[in-house]
């Protein structure tokens, strides 16, 4: 039996120059949004222009970093390489309070007892130096604190 | 009538079985494929004007050899004017068949030679397959970081659908068995013994709900279809299968963009092609539903209408997608019993509806077949795509 191959490094985000601002907050532990100057919708994943109304005048803003689980699943086997290390974890579809969904990993939690609609709260990973993770974690009481 | 209903036909089909085939290199699955087709449709070699591979995936450099005329090289094609690939994923077949129907309707081509090849079974290690498809139709910036793949892709919909519709893992392992009925039955098929939902049950975990045996498995494929002005159709074969209606809806390109993961763009793609086809979800004889998890059966067969909300998995459970069921379904077995093979998966369907409604099913023969629907999806199910053919145009 030769043993399994080492793991290749986890895959780092391809970066546009217009998403930039996002992953730099995201390093200093701030979950930042686009939001449009014109019509005033909130904007998740970041774009050129708004995807409502068109407008180019983009801002960025804080978000509340609190939204719920629309769905979400847990990895028990079979993952990608990069992530065959990790087992078992959670890959999540938030939808935040701002009204925009992302995709992310739950963390800090039971996975067993996760649940669609709960209420989840941001929480940063690092990956390596440049790069921070905006992961998601049970809100208090919400009932699968690990 | 609707001015695009019923004006072109697919007139010929060509396919080699799905499997492990390490000795038949992609091209020659191709090649035979397309000589089939070309062969069933009443045609010569000189009669075809225009040749459109899709994608491969296994190897980049064989995909850009299909996209600068390979294919009408090896087979000694004359009088070709264009080789254009059409390309999305596993909704190529569909897209490809609506470009090629716009070609010959408007008489900017005569005879359109679709053809797909591919080979992910003996052409990439398992974990390289897993590995290609956690990058591939998966945003590098929005979701491969997160650990995203085809897994947790089918999973999340699961998940949601179950916490919406009730719907329980006995209905999701029952869509397999149906598959596996039909692929029994299949001499193309790569998994032909029975297959209970106990076994599905049982079957390794890999995103929960997902277990092993409600995952398709990639392998080695190849499919052609050769497609006509339905006038041009009528003298060639005895049954044309016509295309009476064509319906899409794009609606993401990052998955966790869709804003409904138990929905996607089904309805309104059913909508436009029944409307085109003048005819009902009642009227179908057969439904050829994309399978690549057993989810997107359930969810297409109550988008479509083919069912009401939540009703999908007690008809699989009740046997009525068998043979000799009230309806149907995917009956060459699908990605999930006959093999997936890359955008081929949905190619293998739109062959089987066209097979059905010519009457060349063999064993698995739904008799008197007049209505086929077709439907397909690329990547992370960014696009609902639905077809309706049918073998007289209402
Ligand atoms: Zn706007």
């Amino acid at each position: 039996m030769s043993s399994p191959p080492a793991a290749p490094p986890r895959p780092r985000p391809v970066v546009n120059a217009w998403s930039r601002p996002f992953w730099d907050a995201a390093r200093e532990q701030k979950l930042l949004l686009q939001r449009c100057g014109d019509c005033r919708a909130w904007i998740f994943y970041p774009r050129i222009a708004c995807p409502r109304c068109g407008s180019d005048q983009l801002g960025w803003q804080p978000a509340s970093g609190r939204g719920t689980i629309y769905s979400f699943t847990v990895v028990r086997s079979n993952a990608p390489s990069a992530f065959a290390p990790l087992l078992p974890y959670v890959v999540a579809v938030i939808r935040l309070e701002e009204g925009v969904q992302m995709l992310s990993n739950v963390v800090d939690c039971n996975p067993d007892k996760l649940r669609c609609d709960q209420p989840v709260e941001v929480v940063f990973r690092p990956l390596d130096d440049e790069f921070t993770l905006p992961c998601f974690r049970p809100q208090a009481g919400s009932g699968s604190q690990s | 009538m609707h001015p695009r209903r019923g004006r072109s036909a697919i007139v010929g089909i060509g396919e080699v079985p799905t499997g492990r085939f390490p000795e038949r290199t992609a091209i020659e699955g191709a090649l035979q494929a397309a000589q089939q087709a070309i062969a069933d449709a009443g045609l010569r070699r000189s009669d075809i004007d225009y040749v459109m591979p899709t994608g491969t995936l296994f190897s980049f450099q064989f995909g850009n050899e299909l996209a600068t005329a390979r294919l009408v090289e090896e087979l000694g094609l004359p009088h070709v004017s264009s080789n254009c690939q059409v390309f999305s994923g596993g909704s190529s077949s569909t897209n490809a068949l609506r470009v090629a129907s716009a070609l010959v309707e408007t008489g900017r081509a005569r005879c359109v030679l679709f053809v797909h090849t591919d080979k992910l079974g003996t052409g990439v290690t398992a974990q390289g397959g897993i590995d290609l498809f956690s990058t591939a139709g998966i945003s590098a910036e929005w979701e491969v970081p997160f650990g995203q793949h085809y897994s947790t892709v089918a999973a999340l919909a699961t998940t949601r659908y179950q916490h919406e519709t009730g719907c329980t893992d006995e209905e999701l392992s029952a869509v397999c068995v149906s598959n596996r009925k039909w692929a029994e039955l299949n001499p193309h098929a790569f998994f032909r013994t029975p297959l209970t939902i106990a076994e599905v049950m049982q079957s390794k975990m890999l995103s929960t709900p997902l277990r092993a045996k409600q995952s398709n498995m990639l392998f080695d494929g190849a499919g052609a279809f050769v497609v006509t002005a339905a006038e041009r159709a009528r003298d060639l074969v005895q049954r044309p299968a016509y295309v009476l209606g064509e319906g899409g809806a794009v609606t993401h390109f990052v998955y966790s963009q869709e804003p409904d993961l138990t929905r996607f763009g089904w309805a309104a793609a059913a909508r436009e092609a029944f409307a085109e086809a003048g005819l009902a979800p009642a009227d179908i004889d057969v439904a050829e539903i994309y399978d690549s998890y057993p989810i997107y059966q359930l969810i297409a067969f109550e988008e479509l209408g083919l069912c009401g909300r939540g009703e999908a998995g007690g008809l699989f459970l009740r046997g009525e997608t068998w043979p000799g069921g009230r309806i149907p379904c995917t009956t060459d077995g699908g990605m999930l019993s006959k093999g997936h093979i890359g955008a081929g998966g949905s190619v293998s369907l739109l062959i089987e509806a066209a097979r059905q409604l010519m009457g060349k099913a063999g064993a698995r023969q739904v008799p008197g077949a007049r209505f086929a629907v077709e439907t397909a999806t690329g990547g992370t199910y960014f696009d609902a795509q639905v077809t309706i053919l049918g073998t007289e145009i209402p």
